[in-house]
């Protein structure tokens, strides 16, 4: 079995690279291996890195709130890809409501200002599909 | 138990007059108002500083209201950000931009918003500070201003010259280090001849170190800037007492009170004897750093926000004891948006409670001559100077940024505070101690949370403004913009002005500097020039 493969990166001008940086780390450090996409990342260049890099995972860090744009976009394509990749999103900005919003769009988790570290690699742990 | 301040200085329980063996006060200290100024850069006497709040939302238009609302409400300068397509010099009619226009500062991309912005304010007697990009406001401010009847000779304010360390951990703006640095002094260098009382290099020490740098770390990136664009300067032939009266330091202010306060004492005085010994100034006011400071936003918390009105009351405390010449306060709902009107005005009330209500400024240096702040102030200078000594024998400063010497450093940094609060090392209340569970998290949360649409009406205000210009003129000022970016003697800033006011953006402007040196006008590939490649 091989290791939980996931994408790290930010969405649009959302230029705050602090969170996933060290959310990559964070990752890496319990044997996931992390294509950090970094900045300035559009729906539709996340769902072509995702097939290139057969990912089981996208993981977006949120810090500002053009998350609430690009999603619909971006469950849109992978849809349309046929692209079964769960997503999840984290950052300080994202509020109750809108945890709502993003999981009425599709999104499998969001992670607030308050999620854990454990909680955070668990999630993942528990929804990225099983590699063989 | 062994302690330690944030930036793992050891201290002690107490200090006595050992620790200050063989001080020598006329040195180390000298009179507020004296080299090397380490207790201040004015005389003792009666002393006030500009009481400011970052502001930026939406439209020129709508931070024009927000600049009035704050000047009715007391605040004596003003600081603008862009969103963060300005910030990146990037139109709002470009694709990416579109989700993010005017949601983290104002839209602004040519010189008409420049005119909304400012529009009916008191350009001749409002210190005017700008956080977006130092060439475009310097030359609208230039515009404007004699738009006004005002003279630039008058204007005050100031811009950031932050050629290094934007792209890595603030706005990139995707252009070679080499243009950033010539257009930074291009700036200082038109802005010295033409705006003589302007504070045209701001060295911004405040974002990056946001990323979570100690004050060591903090300002010994910050003295590698300085020192790199003052040797610039003074290659172009400049004298360096014509310019280095116009330097600020625009710091953060973090939580270790004392630390932050010997920060800002130790930067005067390392900052004063650089002047004089080693870039050889003679002028007093070379020596002598205006000092202007942003309260840490890195320090605020989503939870239990209301902490974070504490946080900025107790920085702020920290910046009147240490004297500087102005202050704005990062607001209490930070981590989750641009101010609110609530959060500004908690932020400029802060101030006034604390200049009017507390008497702490009646004394210059109050603690100047304290065992413990003396000798930390000199544990952080001799800090400070190994670290600059350190990272200039690792090179020069654009052969270091080309490297990614300064991205793997601030990558490293970020890392290692994610560590710190996730280790309780740095205790951050409500954070990882004495947190609360989110439904009795309330307090503040409606405004924290409150949310408003990018402005996207912006989209379409571009497009038709471009569409209105006349085309030849717009296209003529871009190809010399272009052809004079290609001739590295050139001073950039008298193109880039006849531009702004043939009607070229922001975006079209530094798209067509970008070709000049073989670089993509769109770093993005989304969007083309109206001029030919040639």
């Amino acid at each position: 079995m091989s290791n939980i493969r996931v994408i790290i990166g930010m969405l649009g001008m959302d230029q705050h690279e602090v969170g996933a940086i060290a959310v990559s780390r964070m990752l890496r450090d319990v044997g996931m291996e992390v294509i950090y996409t970094g900045r300035f990342n559009t729906p539709a260049g996340l769902v072509k890195t995702s097939l290139e890099e057969d990912v089981d995972l996208i993981g977006l860090s949120c810090h500002s709130w053009e998350y609430l744009h690009y999603l619909p976009d971006l469950m849109r394509l992978l849809k349309e890809n046929a692209l079964e990749i769960p997503v999840i999103i984290g950052g300080s900005v994202i509020t109750p409501g809108d945890e709502k919003k993003v999981r009425e769009m599709g999104v499998t988790a969001a992670f607030g200002p308050s999620s854990t570290r454990d909680q955070i690699i668990e999630t993942i742990q528990r929804i990225a599909p099983a590699r063989h | 138990m062994d302690q330690f301040t944030r930036s793992k200085i050891p201290i002690k329980p107490v200090y006595s007059p050992e620790d200050l063996a063989g001080f020598d006060y006329p040195a180390q200290l000298g009179q507020p108002g004296s080299f090397p100024f380490t207790r201040g850069i004015r005389p003792a006497g009666a002393w006030s500083w500009i009481q400011r709040e970052l502001s930026g939302e939406g439209d020129p238009q709508t931070s024009n209201k927000q600049l009035k609302y704050l000047i009715a409400q007391g605040q004596t300068g003003i600081d603008v950000i862009g969103d963060a397509p300005s910030q990146a010099l990037m139109d709002p009619d470009h694709p990416l931009a579109a989700n993010a226009i005017g949601t983290q500062g104002v839209s602004i991309c040519c010189l008409q918003d420049f005119r909304d912005l400012w529009a009916d304010l008191p350009l001749e007697s409002l210190t005017i500070s700008n956080s977006i990009s130092s060439f475009f406001t310097a030359a609208a401010l230039y515009l404007v201003a004699k738009e006004h009847g005002v003279s630039p000779r008058v204007l005050r304010g100031s811009i950031i010259q932050a050629p290094f360390f934007t792209e890595d951990c603030g706005y990139a703006t995707q252009m070679p280090v080499g243009l950033r640095v010539r257009l930074t002094c291009d700036s200082i260098e038109f802005c010295t001849r033409e705006m003589p009382k302007f504070h045209a290099f701001v060295e911004d020490t405040y974002f990056f170190s946001e990323a979570g740098l100690d004050v060591v770390e903090e300002m010994a990136l910050g003295f590698i800037e300085i020192r790199h664009i003052i040797r610039e300067l003074l290659k172009r032939g400049m004298d360096i007492d014509s310019f280095a009266p116009r330097i600020a330091i625009l710091l953060n202010c973090s939580m270790d009170f004392f630390e932050e306060i010997a920060k800002i004492r130790a930067t005067r005085r390392i900052f004063s004897r650089m002047m004089q010994e080693e870039f050889g100034a003679k002028d007093p006011r070379s020596c002598a750093p205006v000092i202007t400071c942003h309260t840490s936003g890195l320090s605020l918390t989503a939870q239990q926000p209301f902490n974070n009105i504490v946080r900025g009351a107790v920085q702020s405390l920290a910046l009147l004891l240490a004297g500087v010449q102005a202050i704005e306060i990062s607001a209490f709902d930070e981590a989750f948006r641009t101010p609110s009107p609530e959060s500004h005005l908690v932020g400029l009330r802060t101030q006034q409670v604390l200049g009017l209500e507390t008497n702490v400024t009646k004394v210059v240096d109050p603690l100047g001559g304290s065992y413990y702040v003396e000798a930390l102030t000199d544990q952080v200078e001799k800090r400070i100077l190994d670290m600059i000594a350190d990272i200039e024998s690792r090179g020069d400063a654009v052969s270091l940024s080309d490297k990614g010497w300064f991205k793997a450093f601030f990558d490293d940094v970020m890392a290692r505070y994610a560590q710190q609060i996730k280790d309780g090392e740095l205790p951050k209340v409500g954070l990882n101690c004495f947190q609360i569970p989110d439904e009795e998290d309330t307090l503040l949360k409606d405004v924290a949370e409150a949310k408003f649409e990018p402005s996207f009406h912006r989209i379409q205000w571009a497009k038709d403004y471009k569409a209105g210009r006349d085309i030849g003129r717009v296209k003529a000022a871009l190809v010399r913009c272009r052809e004079l970016a290609k001739i590295e003697s050139e001073n950039l800033m008298p193109p880039l002005i006849a531009a702004f006011e043939a009607g070229a953006t922001m975006g079209e402007i530094t798209g067509v500097m970008r070709m000049a040196y073989g670089w993509p006008y769109d770093p993005f590939d989304m969007t083309e020039s109206i001029i030919r490649e040639a």
